[in-house]
């Protein structure tokens, strides 16, 4: 690119009938390229308008534009700048009368995608989309998450303002803007979209979109090759830099301290950080106190599970994006039976749509439930509360429920009661404060609950299969939402419980030692 | 629907099916491979809905009949059976039974009906091509297929059939590669179509050095029969743009330069190529060309070869990749480079009907 933004360079500029501009700009073309190299791109190249907002090329061919966009898009903006005083951008149009035999005349409609079929654009001030998708690209954006595309609804609205006040005023606003909620939701898509409209809005900015996995590998790589210095240059000269999981810098030491310096540079200059996890601050396990709090300093968004109507709002808009045939009543059957994730929602949605392509005809109702059966099923899960996972896990310490709630605190009543908030945690959409009020402690306890068991799992098998041994139960009988079973199971499980259940953790060992 | 089966004749028609495959599909039956048992033995087919492969194997069908099955798995399994014959035996709800020696296997499958069936060909046009050549002619452009998913018709081969000549082209608008073979074909007929990079990175592993493939192209899809086993592939729609006008004059010099001598100096210098600049430098100068690279973050590299060249002192920059990858696909030993000046594009040329262009890049001195 070249060094003057159009926005500054106001001065202006020379007036130069097109035809002497263009003697011009070749002549200087000329010298810049080579003889040949010039005669063999520009021989034949026209100019058809020029002005400072917009110059129109005529090229004998769409093979030209390609290579000349490809090789010279440089040269030839910085060229018309010196004599124009600006480029914003610049346009082909194909000269269909000297197209050669090999194609057929329509050639260039079909030649590259762009708004008007017969231009290709390269812009500077404000970028043409096809630009816009080049550095987007370029930068690591992922093409399909804008803000066009994300639907928000109640579960999302903070998080979605607050996006939106960050991409318009990077900076100035939330520092650091911090996401979280449980995956699929639209964490990722967030931060793409803030990438995307502040592209649009300054493409001169330095947008750095990365995991925070990625973040590790460059800090690893650059410490083998000594190339630190380039390192830290590209991270802590982002005018906006956007890192998603960062729960994986839990537990690594050196990594937070880089990542404490990158994050310090960049707040005293004002420049924007946005972050996302699948876990509040407080909750990434291992993150050191200073980091936890300069996370909390701005903004925590949390996005919540999408509600009925937004769920049903976000595959309408799926489908329409698709172009697929699926009506608004299997859409709305759809969203009442998946209540996962946005993805599985996608997925149950690309699911019928193709089963229903393949048929050639649209799926009933009945046929989308066979289809979709196995991703409904674990789905349910939802239904499940804190009383339902209390019962349990009172059940498979054979305690009673109130001595949860109690106040004793020997060993194994207070492990039961940290499984109990894990498992509220990781079954329930419950936020900390309603999970601690559920057990009627306060929510830092809870945090440390959930800590503690996740480490003990880590650290045991025994624990970890008898953690999920009490999970399965608990999905599995609340799965159909039918009485009936739930009925069954339990009976089942009192019998059980009766006889073993209480020594779960032997127990297991014991078949282990079978296999 | 029952039979048996060489265990190594079916393992090798399932190998050669299964790449098509996709790991995780949407559609289960996607992930399996169609088997139809008739008279003349098994057909097996997969497909992703753009590229469908089918390969024909001899067996001893008993009860003629159609399942699918997971195709890796399948495969999998066939590999370690014990015995050198598998018995196949699949009841009416779609479950295979699989017996080699003592072990038997249970495979529950998916009904043949749901497998998705390859479109009806509009417009045929058919033609018969040396299957080695057809493969050389595709190693020789794939590599210069674009990726840039803005520029679809760019995503792949284009094939014209023209005045008896068939000419395979690819390009990303930085070099362009080109393979032109002389073809019977009905007079007047014309043909260009573009194969998607898929299809043609099927078509290199399936095709053989020995045998011809018979080609029908119709308007929206291409088959390719390779004695027992058919790709059929979507093409791209759009049409692809005029190459031969990127394609330079007269060149004013012609170096010789021996390929695997290139390819080694080349592979060396690339070790240092700083991934932000991406060049080395190229000193053509009186039977010699030296070959420099410096980065500074990493270090420098220079290597000097015998070449044959009399014209003037030249130094141009390239992107190594871009020399290394036709370097690596053609066979000849001697290859050309036609250069016009320092800044204009270079052509490697063999003794063969191919071409490559190049844009050189502005040269760090």
């Amino acid at each position: 690119m070249h060094s003057s933004s159009p926005y500054d360079s106001n001065q202006n500029a020379p007036d130069l009938s097109s035809q002497e501009l263009w003697s011009r700009v070749t002549a200087s073309l000329r010298e810049q390229l080579g003889e040949a190299n010039f005669d063999l791109w520009f021989a034949e190249t026209k100019l058809a308008s020029a002005t400072r907002d917009e110059i129109i090329l005529i090229v004998p061919g769409s093979m030209y534009m390609i290579w000349i966009e490809e090789n010279f898009k440089n040269s030839l903006i910085s060229t018309f700048t010196r004599y124009l005083g600006g480029c914003d951008k610049i346009l082909f149009r194909i000269d269909e009368s000297s197209e050669g035999p090999s194609t057929s005349s329509d050639e260039s409609t079909e030649a590259l995608p762009s708004d008007d079929a017969k231009d290709l654009e390269i812009r500077v001030g404000g970028l043409s989309e096809r630009e816009l998708l080049e550095k987007g690209h370029a930068v690591g954006l992922m093409g399909s998450y804008r803000f066009d595309t994300f639907v928000p609804g109640e579960n999302s609205e903070l998080a979605y303002a607050a996006a939106r006040a960050v991409a318009d005023q990077p900076g100035k606003t939330y520092q650091p803007l911090f996401f979280h909620s449980a995956s699929g939701l639209g964490k990722t898509h967030l931060l793409n979209a803030i990438g995307w409209e502040s592209l649009r809005q300054r493409p001169k900015s330095k947008i750095l979109i990365v995991t925070a996995e990625q973040f590790a590998n460059d800090y690893i790589d650059a410490i083998q090759k000594q190339t630190l210095g380039a390192f830290r240059k590209r991270f802590r000269e982002a005018d906006l830099l956007m890192i998603d999981d960062v729960q994986f810098f839990g537990g690594k030491e050196g990594l937070q301290n880089e990542f404490f310096h990158t994050f310090n540079r960049l707040s005293d200059t004002r420049k924007q950080i946005v972050l996302a996890s699948d876990c509040p601050a407080s909750e990434i396990t291992q993150l050191e106190e200073r980091l936890v709090t300069r996370f909390q300093w701005g903004l925590a968004a949390e996005i919540h599970r999408p509600g009925l109507e937004t769920r049903a709002a976000i595959l309408r808009k799926k489908r329409d994006d698709w172009k697929m045939a699926v009506d608004d009543e299997s859409i709305d059957y759809i969203v009442s039976r998946v209540h996962g994730n946005v993805r599985a929602l996608e997925g149950a949605l690309i699911r019928v749509s193709m089963s229903a392509t393949m048929n050639e005809k649209a799926l009933s109702i009945p046929e989308i439930a066979e289809l979709l059966a196995d991703i409904c099923d674990d789905s349910e899960t939802r239904n499940i509360g804190a009383e339902e996972i209390k019962a349990a896990v009172a059940e498979h310490y054979d305690i009673e429920i109130a001595v949860i709630d109690g106040k004793k605190r020997t060993a194994r009543i207070a492990e039961a009661r940290q499984v109990a908030m894990f498992l509220v945690r990781d079954l329930t959409d419950w936020s900390l404060v309603e999970t601690a009020r559920a057990f009627g402690k306060d929510h830092g306890t809870v945090i440390y609950a959930v800590k503690k068991i996740k480490k003990r799992m880590q650290d045991s098998g025994a624990f970890k299969s008898s953690v999920e041994l009490i999970k399965r139960r608990l999905i599995r009988c609340t799965g159909s939402g039918d009485a009936a079973r739930i009925r069954q199971g339990k009976a089942i499980r009192d019998v059980r419980s009766s006889q073993n259940l209480g020594q779960a953790e032997p127990n297991l060992k014991n078949r282990k030692r079978f296999k | 629907m029952k039979f048996q089966i060489e265990r190594d004749a079916f393992q090798n028609a399932l190998n050669q099916v299964q790449h098509v495959v996709a790991s995780r599909s949407p559609l289960p039956i996607l992930s399996n491979v169609l088997i139809e048992a008739s008279e003349g033995g098994l057909e097996l087919s997969t497909t992703d809905l753009d590229v469908t492969v089918s390969k024909i194997v001899a067996a001893n069908v008993v009860q003629p009949g159609a399942i699918t099955l997971p195709a890796r798995r399948l495969a999998g399994i066939v590999r370690e059976l014990p015995a050198s014959d598998v018995e196949f035996d699949v009841s009416a709800d779609s479950v295979a039974t699989l017996q080699s020696g003592a072990s038997i296997f249970k495979i529950l499958g998916l009904p043949p009906f749901d497998f998705p069936h390859v479109g009806e060909f509009r417009n045929p046009r058919e033609f018969t091509i040396d299957q080695k050549l057809l493969r050389d002619a595709l190693r020789k452009t794939s590599y210069a297929i674009s990726t840039d998913e803005t520029r679809y018709v760019l995503n792949g081969v284009n094939c014209v059939i023209r005045d008896g000549m068939l000419t395979l082209v690819a390009t990303d608008g930085r070099r362009l590669a080109m393979v032109e073979q002389d073809l019977e074909f009905p007079a007047g007929q014309e043909v260009s179509v573009i194969i998607p990079t898929k299809a043609v990175n099927e078509l290199q592993r399936q095709l053989d050095i020995k045998g011809d493939v018979k080609v029908v192209i119709s308007d929206n899809q291409a088959s390719f029969d390779l004695n027992g086993s058919v790709l059929v592939t979507k093409l791209i729609e759009g049409n692809y743009p005029n190459f031969r006008q990127v394609i330079p004059g007269p060149a004013n010099y012609r170096v010789i330069v021996e390929r695997e001598v290139l390819l080694g100096t080349l592979r060396r210098m690339n070790l240092l190529v700083d991934e932000s600049t991406n060049s080395v430098n190229f000193i053509f100068d009186n039977n010699q060309l030296t070959i420099c690279t410096t980065s500074p973050e990493i270090g420098e590299a220079e290597e000097t070869i015998d070449i044959r060249y009399t014209g003037p002192r030249m130094v141009m920059a390239f992107n190594p990749e871009f020399v290394i990858a036709p370097l690596r696909n053609l066979d000849q030993d001697e290859v050309y480079i036609d250069l016009i000046d320092t800044s204009s594009p270079g052509v490697i040329k063999i003794d063969e009907p191919f071409l490559y262009v190049m844009m050189p890049m502005r040269a760090t001195r």
